[in-house]
């Protein structure tokens, strides 16, 4: 294999997959693996051992185990094919499927052998790491509401197919000479095969009508409901008198049609929620509880009692709810109020199982474990959060919803009129009208072009969480991107000044088990460079976000930060951009970090400012860093030395004046920002909080693909808004036509149709030329290609 | 239009029979992963990997 390698590791790493068979990794690879992060203490996987394993694992019964895990690093195909490979190829492993969207593996194996550990291992060692879920997740609802949806689309379409085929019959004999027991034949049957479909397949708009009514509100299910239950039953009164016209072919293709809608809707809906889901890892399976003794070691969730002493990390979940035992700390309990901006907690207060800890570690008391605490709440509410329908989508109900209101008005007046003129005439009339109106066209505007521009980004490794970003993403004026870490990459430079004779070893040491602490890209370049003091006790760590980390280290207070406070007072100039770790007694280092600029980053900024878009940089560097990297970028407006807080005024400020900010982050420092940008994008690369904050996660750190997303994004609502004006130029028209009697059935299921055709074949034009070279994978021959080729 | 009697039924039980099948496969799963299974034919080492110790 010819590729140049970064060591030796990653090169017996190659070997080692090649040997096993697996070297097809790297041609069915779109993306480059993700490095592995150095793990202080990772999970062993003999944790999973008996007692652990019970609540993660389901019994299928005859030896047979099943599992569902979460998989850190599964990025594209290539790593599902290299896991579905090297799992399915253990002894006892009965069937893997891995989701890549979901990052989600179902795994069914023979207890006798094999083990859940062993497995775990066997993963670990293709570089993956999983964290098996709680087995409740294994048949969770949104499967089967997958699979109700699928079904309900599929009942619809045959017979939406059968019940047009005797239509077709009918309209051509019409013409010719049809007798009228085999038209009354083709009727009956025609009813036949319409009845499923509006009994079964339409049933959630009669299920969605009723809930409405009962709820005393108008959506968009109701006047939906009473279209479809009024052309059915207007056909079987047709059928029964053997006179008039029946309509069993249009009522079925509009159940069908607006199945396929909601089918749309629900695949987006579901695809957002997987990614929420990987994100946000609401459950933590471990917790780190301290021994009587004082030390501290692993255990599941499941083991944890009430009055266990345990321990959180920055940026960490609360295992369960427990008493705050530090002095004090900040959390993130968006999930829990909805409200973003952190809640700072004291001593003695109760934190919530769920919520994320912006600053720590911090040791609790556990309060209430497993089914009492408030996570089953937070669930219920995470579940509601997804259900949500972006802002767009609900917009676009509304429109359908007024429509149809409108167009049964429309029927009724019709009815009335030709009562008046011609009463033979008044039925077919007001059903031709009732059935030529399309709210389908309108219903699928939104969810088709949404669904669509979904799927395109995910191509180019942009994953919208939330719906709503993608119309944010489109309308932003201003773009805010934070430096380090996000424009730059950070290493630590090699040469490290010493103060009072500190060995540069010991310094390094010192500052590394400091930096282990936080999740910042400062702190984690530091603590890459060494691995710091093994089973040192690290107590009273505090992280103060843009400034720095402080810490008991074995009786000797350090701080690691910024100059000013690591050192209390600056020191001198020449330490500004430094980052100085000190004790009482003065500084002890100073470490300077190399800043490379990321190699797109260029690129990226051009192609946004080439789009209108206003460029701003804020930093809690030094003004001169920030100003070299300004000017390499043509970037002209940007702060330097700013906080957090300051960095959200900021924010705050440009919104006031009436621009759309896009916030662009990585790492702990910019949580607070990201939320309150109008969207924010978070590399995936950044810390979890930061992910669970932002509104899209672009994979890989390719900044280069904010711009191509941003076009697609805009091109998503200049579809959305043709496909509005189509639906309403086409039923303008074609309703007073229906109205004046001069449609005939054939040409209504037509017209209905077409109209939903063209708006889905109009959504299937996003995402087509948006292709950029960034977006393609430096792989020799993509696997899609060579099949396209052959 | 005899043979209408013979051809209608047959058509209904095609669509019953299709119908069963894809309901047969949704159950089975085979619709829960649309994107994994795309890329199984263009694999074309038959061989699976060796176990990993």
């Amino acid at each position: 294999m010819a590729r140049a390698m970064c060591c030796q590791g990653c090169r017996a790493a190659a070997e080692w997959i090649e040997q096993l068979g697996l070297a097809h990794y790297y041609a069915l690879r779109t993306q480059p693996a993700k490095k592995p992060e150095a793990d202080a203490e990772p999970a062993s996987h003999d944790d999973w051992q008996s007692d652990n394993a019970r609540h993660v694992v389901r019994n299928l019964g005859e030896g047979l185990r099943e599992s569902l895990w979460l998989v850190e690093g599964v990025r594209c195909t290539g790593c599902v094919w290299l896991v579905e490979r090297s799992l399915g190829a253990m002894p006892g492993v009965v069937s893997v499927q891995v989701n890549a969207v979901a990052q989600r593996i179902r795994i069914t194996w023979r207890d006798a052998n094999t083990s859940l550990p062993q497995l775990l291992r066997a993963l670990a060692r293709t570089g993956y790491r999983a964290l098996p879920q709680d087995a409740r997740g294994l048949d969770d609802l949104r499967r089967r509401e997958s699979r109700d949806a699928l079904k309900r689309l599929l009942v619809a379409g045959f017979g939406a197919m059968q019940a047009m085929m005797y239509a077709t019959a009918i309209y051509l004999g019409a013409a010719a000479t049809l007798d009228a027991s085999t038209r009354d034949l083709l009727r009956w049957l025609g009813l036949l095969v319409a009845t499923p479909v509006v009994l079964y397949s339409a049933r959630p708009f009669f299920a969605g009508a009723w809930r409405s009514l009962a709820a005393r509100r108008m959506g968009m299910d109701v006047p939906v409901a009473l279209g479809i239950a009024a052309v059915y039953s207007a056909s079987i009164i047709e059928a029964v008198r053997g006179s008039g016209e029946v309509y069993f072919d249009s009522v079925s293709m509009f159940v069908f049609f607006l199945l396929a809608g909601r089918y749309l809707e629900m695949r987006a809906r579901h695809r957002a929620r997987d990614l929420t889901d990987a994100l946000a890892r609401l459950t933590p399976p471990f917790a780190d509880r301290q021994r009587d003794d004082g030390t501290w070691h692993r255990v599941g969730i499941a083991e944890l009692r009430v009055g266990d002493r345990v321990r959180v990390s920055e940026g960490g979940i609360v295992p369960a709810d427990g008493i705050l035992l530090t002095e004090r700390c900040r959390v993130d309990e968006a999930l829990l109020s909805g409200e973003s901006a952190p809640v700072i907690k004291r001593r003695d207060d109760l934190l919530i199982a769920g919520s994320v800890l912006e600053d720590g570690p911090v040791l609790l008391r556990i309060e209430r474990v497993g089914a009492n605490t408030t996570l089953a709440g937070i669930a219920a509410l995470v579940g509601r959060a997804a259900a949500a329908k972006p802002r767009l989508q609900l917009a676009g109900e509304m429109a359908a919803g007024r429509f149809v209101t409108r167009v049964l008005a429309l029927t009724a007046i019709t009815a009335v009129a030709w009562a008046i003129v011609d009463p033979s005439r008044a039925f077919s009339a007001a059903v031709a009208v009732l059935v030529i109106s399309c709210p389908c066209a309108f219903a699928l505007a939104v969810p088709a072009a949404l669904t669509r521009a979904l799927a395109a980004l995910a191509r180019q490794g942009v994953l919208v969480v939330k719906p709503d970003a993608v119309q944010a993403l489109a309308e932003c004026t201003h773009a805010l991107f934070d430096k380090t870490g996000t424009l730059t990459e950070v290493t630590l430079s090699p040469d490290v000044q010493t103060f009072k004779g500190v060995s540069r070893d010991e310094a390094l040491r010192l500052a590394a088990t400091l930096a282990r602490e936080s999740r910042h890209p400062v702190a984690r370049a530091i603590a890459a460079a060494h691995a710091g003091m093994q089973g040192a006790t690290v107590t009273a760590v505090t992280t103060q976000s843009g400034l720095g980390i402080s810490a008991t280290v074995d009786g000797r207070a350090l701080r690691l930060g910024r100059a000013d406070f690591a050192a209390g007072k600056l020191p001198a100039r020449e330490y500004e951009d430094a980052v100085l770790l000190a004790d009482d007694a003065g500084p002890i280092a100073a470490f300077r970090m190399t800043e490379r600029l990321r190699a797109d980053a260029g690129a990226a900024v051009d192609a946004l400012r080439a789009q209108g878009v206003k460029i701003l940089i804020a930093s809690g560097d030094a003004p001169s860093k920030v100003a070299s990297i300004a000017a390499r970028l043509n970037i002209d407006t940007w702060r330097a030395r700013v906080l957090p807080k300051d960095k959200l005024a900021w924010v705050d400020e440009l919104r006031a004046g009436g621009a759309r900010v896009l916030a662009i982050g990585d790492g702990v420092n910019d949580a607070p920002v990201l939320a309150g940008a109008d969207v924010a994008i978070a590399l995936a690369e950044g810390a979890e909080l930061t992910q669970a904050s932002g509104d899209i996660v672009l994979k890989g750190g390719r900044l280069g693909n904010i711009a191509c997303a941003r076009e697609v994004a805009q091109r998503t609502l200049a579809i959305v808004r043709q496909n509005h004006r189509w639906a309403l130029f086409y039923n303008l028209s074609a309703v007073p036509l229906a109205a004046l009697g001069l449609v005939p059935p054939w040409l209504a299921a037509l017209g209905m149709s077409v109209s939903s055709l063209g708006v889905i074949l109009n959504a299937l034009r996003i995402g087509r030329a948006a292709a950029s070279p960034a977006s393609r994978p430096q792989v020799p021959a993509e696997p899609s290609q060579r099949a396209a080729a052959a | 239009m005899n043979i209408l009697l013979l051809l209608i039924p047959l058509s209904l039980l095609f669509l019953a029979g299709a119908v069963w099948l894809f309901f047969w496969a949704v159950d089975d799963g085979q619709f829960d992963d649309l994107e994994t299974p795309g890329l199984l034919p263009l694999d074309d080492s038959d061989r699976p990997g060796k176990p990993p110790q």
